[in-house]
């Protein structure tokens, strides 16, 4: 079973991030493997294994070094298609979907293309839905697990209250929820292997894409709000009390 | 080398990452309780492939062995790019990973593993027959079971085989042993032991020839005693060695019985490499513990305010910083020369190798009684890590052979130009 996994290298989230004049994020450093992705890699390689049979492939846009795509390449991924042009700065979600899409219709037979539900620094939420729509595909959304079965993909959907169980045709576009697995760390092994898999970079003009005039202008960024004081309650010795009484109202318990 | 290969801090990243998850939260137990560290060695090793990657070179080397037993060459496999120590050429800078970041937090868990996959499984490697080796070795290489390496007395320590009491005696077809050991890393737990010890053939104690056996535990004799109470390094176990009258056939004599014809000039070309490996290791264990006390300084002298500054605005302080620097850029380089020598295939001569832990060793302490003092009563204290970093060191100045050896050993080899 070969199965595309659409990942995203970003920043790192634990160090400092600055803008860019035009309000794009700084993307120069080091990317890493954003880790909503790891979850999607960690099912696409189970699925393989369960298989016995195929390939996963990492499919992704960024600028800069593969770092992360080597990471989970390092997980076990076999290999990889980089998508990587400076016209691509700034793109937003739809610009993002149709190069993806486009990586995708290159990728060869596929029955599964997975993603996480949103990356860590974009947080749109919104790429996996468009690229099912631009590839005509099925979307299923918030995946706890996936099972390909007789032709179909079978999905617990996490949601609010617990999970729906949904099935459709393969391939359809998969996102799977954070946390939803323990993703492997690579092995030392896997680590220096991932170095001699097969990796392709391509620009958008290697996909036949003119993006030209797609581009997204971010206006302005601001501060979110910062958080409103608090209620400040002495304690008499019946605070208690009081806590109780919120958590009651919050309906927490 | 001037910094980590890309692929070199993936691994540092991921054995980080898996440090702070399942090493960190233990912390007090491994450090202030009872909890061996084996069981979370052995998930590291698993985790990362490494008992396997173990595995796979030791069935390699026995079957190269067998295969060179037999009058066959294998040219694919010994031209292959493995070098003379059969770990490869990113094999050293691979090793050194888990060490520098296992003794950012727990430099002990790096001895009881080092002394039962190195010191016990390379001997047994080394100096074992084939037979041997498939006995003892495989398991030991991995982790699976726990060795631990006997030579030191309670009266003999850097004159080890001076004045070493322990004996062999020839009963018939077996040897019986007889004798004590302490200071043994591992000693309470291990189920093999590499018993170092005098063949007594009724001729005075310093003609006697120094043999090796290995042994089980549970071996009727032979008693394993509980942890010793020690300053540092809480998360290596260390024990002693009782044995009497432990009866042992020539199955379990190192080397087998051509190793009672071994001259003592081979004899110490074995120890040598021996000591190169475990001094080398020692660098990277210092590396380990400057990077984590000069961190943690970092963030504390930026953070803790006195008179209303930030500490680090002191120029007392910034002093002690820039010297923890100045330590970890030289260890550092010591230990990027050491795997650059060993990708050319270049092993360090003994004096280099002492040199490097006799430097390394001397700066670890001196880091981490620095930061101590830059912490203040926090740094005394178990809570801020650095009073354990800094009892932890001072080890280093001592096992592997003390500093007043590695000065012996350095003077010896600049002497004999």
């Amino acid at each position: 079973m070969n199965i595309l996994v659409c990942v995203k290298q970003i920043p790192d989230p634990a160090g400092p991030q600055e803008l860019n004049n035009d309000n794009t994020l700084k993307r120069e450093g080091k990317l890493i493997l954003d880790e909503s992705d790891s979850y999607g890699v960690e099912i696409a390689l189970q699925l393989r294994d369960t298989a016995g049979e195929g390939e996963v492939t990492l499919i992704s846009m960024s600028p800069g070094e593969p770092s992360g795509l080597r990471t989970a390449l390092a997980m076990g991924a076999d290999k990889a298609i980089h998508v990587v042009d400076d016209t691509l700065h700034g793109a937003d979600a739809l610009s993002t979907a149709k190069v993806l899409a486009a990586a995708v219709q290159r990728a060869g037979d596929y029955t599964l293309v997975i993603a996480a539900t949103e990356s860590t620094d974009g947080y749109t939420g919104t790429v996996p839905a468009q690229l099912a729509e631009i590839l005509g595909l099925p979307s299923v959304t918030f995946a706890k697990s996936i099972r390909v079965e007789g032709g179909k993909v079978h999905v617990d959907r996490q949601t609010e209250a617990g999970y729906d169980v949904v099935e459709a045709d393969v391939p359809a576009v998969v996102t799977v929820t954070a946390g939803v697995v323990e993703p492997r760390y690579p092995s030392f092994k896997g680590i220096m292997a991932a170095k001699k898999k097969p990796l392709e970079t391509l620009a958008v003009s290697d996909l036949g894409l003119d993006l030209s005039s797609w581009g997204q202008n971010i206006v302005s960024v601001e501060d979110a709000p910062s958080r409103a004081a608090g209620e400040k309650i002495e304690d008499d010795g019946e605070a208690y009390l009081k806590i109780v009484e919120f958590l009651e109202e919050q309906k927490v318990i | 080398m001037y910094e980590w290969p890309e692929n070199m801090q993936l691994m540092r990243n991921v054995v980080r990452d898996f440090i702070e998850k399942e090493i960190v939260p233990n912390l007090w137990d491994l450090e202030h309780g009872d909890l061996p560290p084996y069981d979370i060695l052995r998930k590291m090793l698993k985790t990362f492939g490494i008992d396997s990657m173990s595995r796979e070179r030791f069935r390699r080397s026995i079957e190269r062995e067998e295969a060179a037993a037999r009058g066959e060459v294998d040219e694919e496999r010994s031209a292959g790019d493995e070098g003379e120590s059969g770990i490869g050429r990113d094999g050293v800078a691979m090793g050194m990973i888990p060490i520098v970041e296992l003794s950012r937090w727990c430099p002990g868990m790096v001895t009881a593993m080092g002394v039962s996959m190195g010191l016990t499984g390379s001997a047994i490697m080394s100096k074992g027959t084939l037979e041997q080796k498939k006995r003892w070795a495989e398991e030991i290489l991995t982790l699976e079971k726990v060795g631990a390496w006997a030579i030191t007395e309670p009266d003999s320590g850097s004159d080890a085989f001076g004045a070493m009491k322990a004996t062999a005696r020839r009963d018939g077809d077996e040897f019986v042993l007889n004798g004590n050991k302490t200071f043994i890393t591992n000693g309470p737990y291990a189920d093999t032991i590499v018993f170092i010890c005098k063949l007594d053939e009724g001729n005075p104690p310093d003609e006697r020839r120094v043999v090796t056996f290995v042994l089980d535990s549970g071996m009727p004799g032979l008693e394993q005693s509980k942890p010793m109470a020690k300053m540092g390094l809480h998360s290596s176990p260390t024990g002693e060695l009782f044995l009497n009258d432990v009866r042992c056939g020539v199955d379990r004599l190192l080397g087998g019985e051509t190793s009672l014809t071994q001259t003592r000039a081979a004899q110490k070309e074995g120890a040598k490499s021996t000591f190169t490996m475990e001094r080398s290791g020692v660098a990277a264990m210092a590396l380990g513990i400057i990077e984590q006390c000069l961190q943690k300084s970092l963030e504390y002298a930026k953070e803790r305010k006195a008179w209303g500054r930030p500490i680090g605005e002191y120029q007392l302080i910034q002093l002690k910083l820039a010297k923890m620097e100045v330590a970890r850029l030289n260890v550092e380089n010591l230990v990027f020369r050491y795997i650059e020598m060993a990708m050319d295939g270049r092993d360090l001569s003994l004096g280099e190798a002492s040199a490097m832990k006799l430097y390394s060793a001397q700066a670890a302490v001196e880091v981490a009684m620095e930061a101590v003092q830059l912490f203040g009563g926090n740094g005394y204290m178990a809570e801020y890590q650095v009073e354990q970093l800094a009892r932890d060191s001072k080890i280093l100045q001592i096992y592997g052979g003390t500093d007043e050896m590695q000065v012996q050993h350095i003077a010896r080899d600049l002497l004999s130009r």
